[in-house]
């Protein structure tokens, strides 16, 4: 194998890392085929021989090249740098957003969770309640999926837009969906994972 | 440029190897002892010379407090980290200890990576005296758990010895290169390995490109202070107390008769792992000897504690990579601790699958890194390793609070850009603390390092300056900083939390060559030295013991001559003598250690007889 000194020009958009446009369907195996190609070409074990100038480059690109395949390989990350890239997901605005429809199942969950805590320091029975957090996690996770769902649906729809061109109001209309279950979905998985941890400590 | 070589810097024992330019198959280099093998021990005689390796484990029963073993436990760790470490074993801190740990070696005062490349420079001797070449770099492996201070401590041991250290490569990694290599596996293998004092669990996808084999670690996981040592403490203090109640005699943790013990029941432990039953038989500093039967279950009961701490990891390993036990299609068994039947029998049992054993424990690691430094020799090659790092890294935010900026089990070289902007009017510096870890809070975490960006004075938010961090292929963190308006790179002082600064290096090195340069003949001359103390030593006690008046007044003198021929033997240089004194001495004492082992079992008869009754 040879490899050709990688070029300085290193792109920091990681769809581009790849040759690819901004579109949030991938085909997984090839994604992984081009990410073995490019490590062969990027890795720096192949410049330790190499100019100062060539392993710092290698560095940075084959750096890149594993950020950018880390991210895209997420479908949820995927969106989430793709509204970063387009400005609609700013450092620092990244928040929780309670699902309204789901506010009045929320307050029960925490009041179940403070009753299990509470039960768990008297030392009483915690079957019962168990069972209750066991639906409550499993009717969680339903929803999650279902948002799952709804952000592939909606990410189909972006690609579409870029295919036909369309107008930069719908795109960005389309971002603002996808932001909003984005952050609907951060706070539904903390809420499972809180729940998953009280469980497991109970 | 010179040779270059693949090193194992373990806990217990440190290996070197290199890649048969013929076979292309890696090959440990058999060091003056005939082993493979050189203990992993650093000992410091009165003349101020350094012992390394197989003397050196000697001079841990004559001359403990001039003698250091599994320093590898220290490196690239703080104070705090090691109070428990200071409980189990004779590590002699000195008071100028701070962030960097410094143990005293008799009259000498070392940190950990000095320590280390001692034992590095033994190695190099060792692959120079084979290829009567110099030897200029090596790939040094380090437990894939290790974190950024703890390599970072290993890189600079490389340096104090003036090896350029090529790479930093996992155990397991290492361990998974010299198997594929071996018998050309595929698919998916999860490498345990259980070392002297260090613990790895690592999941690796193996695959075939038309460009050549890819080795790419999905995740690892493991315990940096868990290992053989363990089993050995827990048999240590098992025993112990079983002295305490029997006899009723004490002993400092620390001492020479502990060290014995420690000697001891090794060897029991190595034993057991071959039979189902063995009896250890400890002479006491009262003359008794202590035995106790040990069964193949009752140290399985003994030692699980250790064994099930391993589980823990293997399972998290597994989630990450999201891999089932099931789905792995090979298990590799690394490092002595895996001789062990109980931990054999417990990983096949959690995968249902007979682990790979064909390769030396001991030195499947050292093979892997002699087949990675052949790799970056060539520059180019038909193998790539794609490791992961296995903390994530992480700055402190708000309230102490950590934010993960690369997640663990990250392909490396990976990297993370932070945007930083000043909060208030006219503020100089910005304040940034870089952390290793998967807690929530700095104070749970490992702190990397601090800095300041210093910036100009301006109206808040308008400075902005660009960090990045870079995690580079050895698993090491490198910081740069940009100002975003004007482009230019930022000058930043890292100071790492727990290392030591790069002129201090260079002033260890200097040091070093002056231990380097004792040429052929004196390195002789101390390891002869050593040896005679050691013999000396024991039969001084031999004779103090009443069952040396069996001696005939003979046999006495013959003994007082040879000991007063040695000592003036190794009061001059010539190792020659040495070694003839010392045999006959050998010869000389030959009866009494008849006598004392005659001595020895008949005090067990009788202590038989009178449980009896």
């Amino acid at each position: 194998m040879t490899s050709a000194a990688p070029t300085p020009n290193a792109s920091s958009d990681y769809f581009a890392v790849f040759g690819l446009p901004r579109k949030l369907w991938l085909e997984m195996s090839w994604l992984e085929q081009k990410f073995l190609q490019l490590s062969w070409r990027l890795h720096p074990d192949n410049f330790v021989n190499a100019s100062d100038a060539e392993r710092e480059i290698s560095l940075k690109r084959s750096s890149e090249l594993n950020d950018a395949y880390r991210v895209l390989r997420d479908p949820v990350a995927r969106v989430a740098y793709l509204l970063e890239l387009e400005g609609e997901r700013k450092e620092g605005e990244k928040k929780q957003q309670a699902p309204p429809e789901l506010l009045e199942e929320v307050f029960e969950l925490n009041e179940s969770l403070d009753e299990l805590r509470e039960v768990k320091s008297s030392g009483g029975d915690l079957s019962d309640l168990k069972n209750r957090l066991q639906a409550a996690e499993k009717n969680f996770q339903e929803t999650l999926d279902e948002l799952d769902a709804q952000l592939q649906s909606v990410a189909r729809e972006w690609d579409a837009a870029l295919d036909g061109n369309g107008t930069a109001e719908a795109r960005k209309k389309l971002m603002a969906r996808m932001n909003e279950l984005l952050n609907r979905r951060s706070y539904l998985r903390n809420l499972i994972a809180n729940v998953a941890k009280e469980l497991t400590e109970a | 440029m010179g040779r270059i070589v693949g090193i194992d810097l373990g806990t217990t024992n440190s290996l070197v190897a290199y890649c048969d330019p013929q076979t292309k198959k890696p090959v440990c280099i058999t060091g003056p002892y005939g082993s493979t093998l050189c203990p992993s021990v650093v000992s410091l005689d009165p003349d101020g010379n350094i012992i390394v390796g197989e003397p050196a484990l000697r001079r841990l029963l004559t001359q403990p407090e001039r003698t250091i073993y599994s320093v590898k436990r220290l490196m690239g760790r703080g104070v705090t980290d090691v109070q428990g470490e200071l409980k189990l074993f004779p590590f002699r801190l000195d008071p100028s200890t701070s962030n960097v740990i410094r143990v005293r070696l008799g009259d000498k005062v070392f940190t950990p990576p000095e320590i280390s490349a001692f034992i590095l420079r033994e190695l190099k001797n060792w692959a120079e005296a084979h290829f009567g070449e110099t030897v200029d770099r090596a790939v040094i492996t380090v437990p894939a758990y290790f974190n950024d201070a703890q390599r970072q401590a290993t890189k600079d041991a490389g340096k104090i010895t003036g090896l350029e250290v090529l790479r930093l490569v996992n155990e397991p990694t290492a361990a998974a290169l010299a198997y594929g290599l071996h018998e050309q596996q595929r698919g998916k293998v999860a490498v345990y390995d259980l070392g002297g004092g260090t613990f790895d669990i690592s999941i690796l996808k193996l695959i075939s490109t038309e460009e050549g084999d890819i080795y790419q670690v999905l995740s690892t996981n493991g315990d940096t202070h868990l290992g053989g040592d363990d089993i050995d403490n827990l048999l240590q203090a098992f025993v112990h107390e079983k002295i305490l109640q029997q006899d009723e005699i004490d002993f400092s943790p620390r001492g020479e008769i502990a060290q014995e013990l420690r000697k001891a029941l090794i060897a029991l432990k190595h034993e057991l792992s071959g039979k189902e039953s063995a009896t250890l038989q400890f002479r006491l500093p009262n003359g008794k000897v202590f035995t106790h039967d040990f069964t193949r279950g009752a140290l399985d009961a003994l030692i699980r504690p250790v064994v099930d701490r391993t589980m823990g990891p293997v399972k998290l390993a597994l989630a990450d990579a999201k891999v089932k036990p099931e789905e792995i299609d090979e298990v590799v068994l690394v490092g002595g601790t895996t001789r062990t039947p109980l931990i054999r029998k417990t990983v096949q049992d959690f995968f249902n699958r007979a682990p790979h054993t064909d390769l030396n424990p001991d030195e499947v690691v050292a093979l892997g890194a002699a087949v990675q430094a052949n790799i970056l020799d060539r520059g180019v090659s038909n193998m790539l390793l794609l490791d992961v790092t296995p903390l994530s890294l992480g700055i402190e935010t708000y309230g102490g609070a950590v934010a993960k900026i690369i997640p663990r089990n990250s392909t490396i070289p990976a990297s993370a850009q932070e945007l930083y902007t000043t909060g208030v009017d006219n503020q100089t510096g910005i304040e940034i603390h870089v952390l290793q870890g998967e807690r929530e809070l700095a104070k749970d975490c490992r702190s990397l390092a601090r800095f300041t960006l210093k910036v100009s004075p301006a109206p808040a938010g308008l400075q902005r300056i660009e960090v990045k961090f870079l995690i580079d292929a050895n698993g090491i963190l490198q910081v740069a900083a940009k100002d975003v308006r004007t482009g230019e790179q930022h000058s930043i002082e890292v100071q790492p939390s727990y290392g030591i600064s790069d002129s201090e290096i260079e002033r260890m090195l200097e040091e070093s060559i002056e231990y380097a340069e004792q040429d052929f003949a004196e390195r002789q001359a101390i390891e002869a030295r050593t040896e005679a103390e050691s013999i000396l030593t024991a039969t001084a006690k031999a004779l103090s013991q009443e069952q040396a008046a069996a001696l005939s007044s003979e046999e006495r003198a013959k003994i007082d001559s040879a000991v007063a021929a040695l000592k003036e033997a190794i009061s001059a240089t010539d190792y020659k003598l040495m070694r003839k004194k010392i045999d006959e001495l050998n010869q000389a004492t030959q009866h009494l250690a008849e006598v004392m082992m005659n001595s020895a079992v008949n005090t067990v008869l009788q202590g038989k007889k009178l449980a009896e009754f």
